[in-house]
C-alpha cells in the first residue's frame, strides 16, 4: 500500500517503563500500519503490551515510568512524537479518538452527559455551548439514546448505555483513526453484541479506520478485516484475518485457538499453552515464546526472529524460525488444511 | 428421591428488601443434579445466577423453598448444622485476587481448612497433606511460603481450588473460575476442575455468563433470566435446538472466531434488562422478545417439558 495512504505508520516502537527495581520491556520494537477505511485487531494476552501501544499512538504513555526509546509513529503523514503539547492536544479527538474499556470510569460522574459530548465539540470545534449541546442531542440519537437523557448523569445509565455515550464522544469531531481498547470486555454479551454493531455501522458510516485491541477472537472475527497477534512486546504474526484465522503460522497464534473452549466438542480435553507469559523485566533471549512453544528448538533461544512474510504473500508475515526448515507446518494444519 | 441425586433445590426464591421495593433476586428456581454431574448456571448481569449458587451453600438465607442436600433438607438449618456440612459443599469463587488473605501463605491458606475443619491435628501430617493438594491442583512445592500477591492470577485460582479441595467434597459451586483470566490459562484451569471431577467424582455447579465455557464444560444447562429459569436441557440439546427467545439471542451474541465461513445470522434483542424490582406479572422476557404475543402478558409463565429432559418457560412454544 502506498505511503501516503496510511493513517498510522509504527516503525519500530520501544517502549520501556522503567523503575528502581526493574526495566520492564512492554513494547519491543513493532511495525503496525493501518490503511484507510481498514480495522486492524490487535490480540494478545495481558501484559503483551498491547495498551501501551495504543497509548503511544496518543503520546500518553505516564512518564515517569513509561519512556518511548526509540521509533516513529506517523498519524496521517505526521509524526506523533515530534509533536509540542499544543500540537497533541489539537490532534487528540480530531485526528485519533480513544475508547476505554471500562465506561464506568471513563465519564464524569457529576456532569450530565450531554455536557460531556458538548465539552468536546466545543474544543474542538469552536462554536457556542448552546449549538454544541443541540450537536451533542444528535451524537446521542446516532448512537441510540433518546435525545431526551442528554440532561441524565451518569449513573443513571446501564454499562451498555455508558459505552455508548463514550462513543458518541469519540466520535464527535469525526476522527480519521479511532483506537477502541477491549470496548466490549466489561459488557454482557447480548449487549456486546449491540455495541460491536453499532460500532461497525458508524466507523463505516463515517469512513474511519480503527485499530481495535482486544483479547477476544471473536470480537476480531466480527470485526477486523486485518490482525496482528502480539505477544511479549512483539508482534509474532500479522495478515488479513483470512490469513491468520485461516492459514495460521505462529505456533503461539495456534495455542491461543486451541485454548479456546467454544469449537470444542464437550468431553474433549483443552490443549492449553504451557507455562506462562514471561516476566516483561526478564525476557528469555531469543523467541519469547520459545520456552512455552512445543516446537521450538535450540535455534530458537539465541536469536530473535523477523517477521517475514509467509511463501512471497505481501499480507502475512509470521516471526518464527522453524519456518526455516521448509518442510515445518504447524500440528493443526497438519491434517486437513 | 432417587439415591442419585446429589441435590435438590425446589422452587428457591430470594428477595431483597430495597427502597424501591421488592428485588426478585432469585425467583422460584428448581432443579436437581446427579452425582459427578455439573449443572451449568448461565446468565447476564444481574439475573441471579450467584445469588442463587450462593443460597444454596446458604451463604445467604432463601426467603423461601427448599434445598436438599445428599437427603437432608438443609434449609432451616442453623449455622452450626451447617457446619460439619460444609466438608461436603464448597466453593470457588471468580476472583483469586481478592478471594485470598493478603496476609497468609500458600501453606497456610490452604492448610487453614484443613484445621478449620479439624480434619489432621499433627502438623507434619497437614504440611504432607497441604503438598499432596499442591500437587493435585498443579503448584509447584516451592511456592509454599509465597504469599498470593507475588502470584499470577491463574495460579491463585489454584489455591482456591486447593482450599476447596481441602476438606474432600462432594459438591463445589464454581462461580464463574476462569473469567478473570487470560485464554491460554483459562484453558488449564478448565482441564483441571475436569481432571479432579473424572478422578474425585464431584459434582460442580458451574456459574458462568460465557456460554462457550458452559459447552465445553456442563452436562446440562439452566439458562436464568431476572431471576428465573427460563430453559433447562441437557449440554448438546441446548445448543442444537435452543428454544426459548432469550436463549436463542444469547447463542448467537456469541462473537464466533471464524473467518470467511458461513455464520448463523445474528439476532440481536432489543434493549436492556429490566429492573427486577416490583415486576409485573407477565413474562419477564416479553418487552425484549421479538415475538411476543398478547398471550405473554397474561401471567409469567413455567417451566414446561417440550421434549424429554428439555424445559422451557414461555407460552408461545
Amino acid at each position: 500500500m502506498a505511503e501516503q495512504e496510511l493513517v498510522l505508520k509504527i516503525k519500530d516502537l520501544v517502549v520501556h517503563y522503567e523503575t528502581d527495581d526493574a526495566d520492564v520491556h512492554a513494547v519491543n520494537g513493532i511495525d503496525i500500519s493501518i490503511g484507510k477505511k481498514r480495522t486492524l485487531g490487535l490480540v494478545g494476552e495481558t501484559g503483551a503490551g498491547k495498551t501501551t501501544t495504543a497509548l503511544s499512538i496518543l503520546n500518553l504513555v505516564p512518564n515517569p515510568p513509561g519512556v518511548i526509546k526509540q521509533g516513529e509513529i506517523y498519524l496521517d503523514g505526521m509524526n506523533v512524537l515530534e509533536m509540542s503539547s499544543e500540537e497533541l492536544q489539537k490532534m487528540r479527538g480530531n485526528e485519533v479518538a480513544m475508547i476505554f474499556q471500562d465506561p464506568m470510569t471513563a465519564l464524569n460522574p457529576v456532569m450530565t452527559v450531554g455536557d460531556q459530548i458538548a465539552e468536546s465539540i466545543e474544543l474542538h470545534q469552536h462554536i457556542s455551548k448552546k449549538d454544541a449541546f443541540e450537536k451533542a442531542k444528535e451524537m446521542l440519537k446516532m448512537v441510540g439514546i433518546a435525545e431526551t437523557r442528554a440532561t441524565d448523569y451518569p449513573h443513571q445509565f446501564s454499562g451498555g448505555m455508558k459505552q455508548r455515550v463514550v462513543i458518541a464522544i469519540a466520535l464527535t469531531c469525526n476522527p480519521k483513526l479511532l483506537i477502541a481498547d477491549e470496548p466490549t470486555t466489561a459488557l454482557d454479551v447480548t449487549i456486546q453484541a449491540q455495541v460491536l454493531e453499532l460500532m461497525k455501522e458508524l466507523i463505516s458510516q463515517k469512513e474511519m479506520s480503527m485499530l481495535l485491541i482486544t483479547h477476544d477472537l471473536g470480537v476480531v472475527a466480527e470485526v477486523c478485516e486485518d490482525v496482528a497477534v502480539m505477544y511479549a512486546g512483539r508482534i509474532v504474526e500479522k495478515g488479513t484475518a483470512d490469513d491468520v484465522f485461516n492459514h495460521m503460522r505462529h505456533p503461539y497464534t495456534e495455542g491461543l485457538f486451541e485454548s479456546l473452549p467454544n469449537l470444542k466438542e464437550r468431553g474433549e480435553m483443552l490443549v492449553p499453552i504451557q507455562g506462562l507469559m514471561p516476566d516483561p523485566s526478564e525476557l528469555p533471549p531469543g523467541c519469547a515464546f520459545s520456552p512455552r512453544c512445543p516446537y521450538a528448538t535450540e535455534a530458537c533461544s539465541q536469536q530473535i526472529p523477523k517477521l517475514e512474510s509467509v511463501e512471497g504473500s505481501e499480507t502475512h508475515f509470521v516471526a518464527c524460525r522453524a519456518y526455516e526448515d521448509p518442510k515445518f507446518t504447524l500440528g493443526r494444519n497438519r491434517n486437513g488444511q | 428421591m432417587a439415591n442419585n441425586t446429589i441435590l435438590e433445590v425446589q422452587n428457591l426464591t430470594k428477595f431483597f428488601n430495597t427502597p424501591g421495593g421488592q428485588l426478585h433476586a432469585v425467583d422460584g428456581v428448581s432443579f436437581t443434579i446427579e452425582r459427578g454431574k455439573t449443572l451449568g448456571i448461565v446468565g447476564e448481569s444481574g439475573c441471579g445466577k450467584s445469588t442463587t449458587g450462593r443460597t444454596i451453600l446458604k451463604l445467604i438465607e432463601p426467603t423461601s423453598g427448599k434445598v436438599i442436600f445428599d437427603g437432608q433438607d438443609i434449609t432451616g438449618y442453623t449455622r452450626k448444622q451447617m457446619r460439619p456440612l460444609r466438608q461436603e459443599m464448597q466453593m470457588v469463587f471468580q476472583d483469586p485476587f481478592s478471594s485470598l488473605d493478603p496476609r497468609q501463605t500458600v501453606m497456610q491458606l490452604i492448610s487453614e481448612p484443613i484445621i478449620e475443619h479439624k480434619l489432621l491435628k499433627n502438623k507434619k501430617d497437614i504440611e504432607k497433606r497441604t503438598l499432596e493438594l499442591m500437587e493435585t491442583v498443579g503448584l509447584a512445592e516451592r511456592y509454599i511460603n509465597v504469599y498470593p500477591h507475588e502470584l499470577d492470577g491463574g495460579r491463585r485460582q489454584r489455591i482456591g481450588i486447593a482450599r476447596a479441595l481441602a476438606v474432600q467434597p462432594k459438591l463445589i459451586v464454581c462461580d464463574e473460575p476462569v473469567s478473570a483470566l487470560d485464554v491460554s490459562i483459562q484453558a488449564q484451569i478448565l482441564n483441571l476442575l475436569k481432571q479432579l471431577q473424572q478422578d474425585m467424582g464431584l459434582t460442580y455447579i458451574f456459574i458462568t455468563h460465557d456460554l462457550s465455557v458452559v459447552k465445553y464444560f456442563s452436562d446440562d444447562i439452566a439458562v436464568m433470566y431476572l431471576g428465573q429459569m427460563v430453559e433447562k436441557a441437557p449440554s448438546d440439546l441446548l445448543f442444537q435446538n435452543p428454544v426459548h427467545p432469550y436463549t436463542k439471542a444469547l447463542l448467537s451474541a456469541i462473537p464466533l472466531p471464524v473467518v470467511g465461513k458461513e455464520k448463523p445470522k445474528r439476532q440481536l434483542i432489543r434493549g436492556e434488562i429490566t429492573s427486577p424490582v416490583n415486576l409485573p406479572d407477565e413474562c419477564r422476557f416479553r418487552k425484549r422478545c421479538e415475538c411476543a404475543q398478547e398471550c405473554c402478558k397474561n401471567g409469567n409463565p413455567h417451566l414446561r417439558e417440550i421434549e424429554p429432559s428439555h424445559f422451557v418457560a414461555c407460552s408461545c412454544v
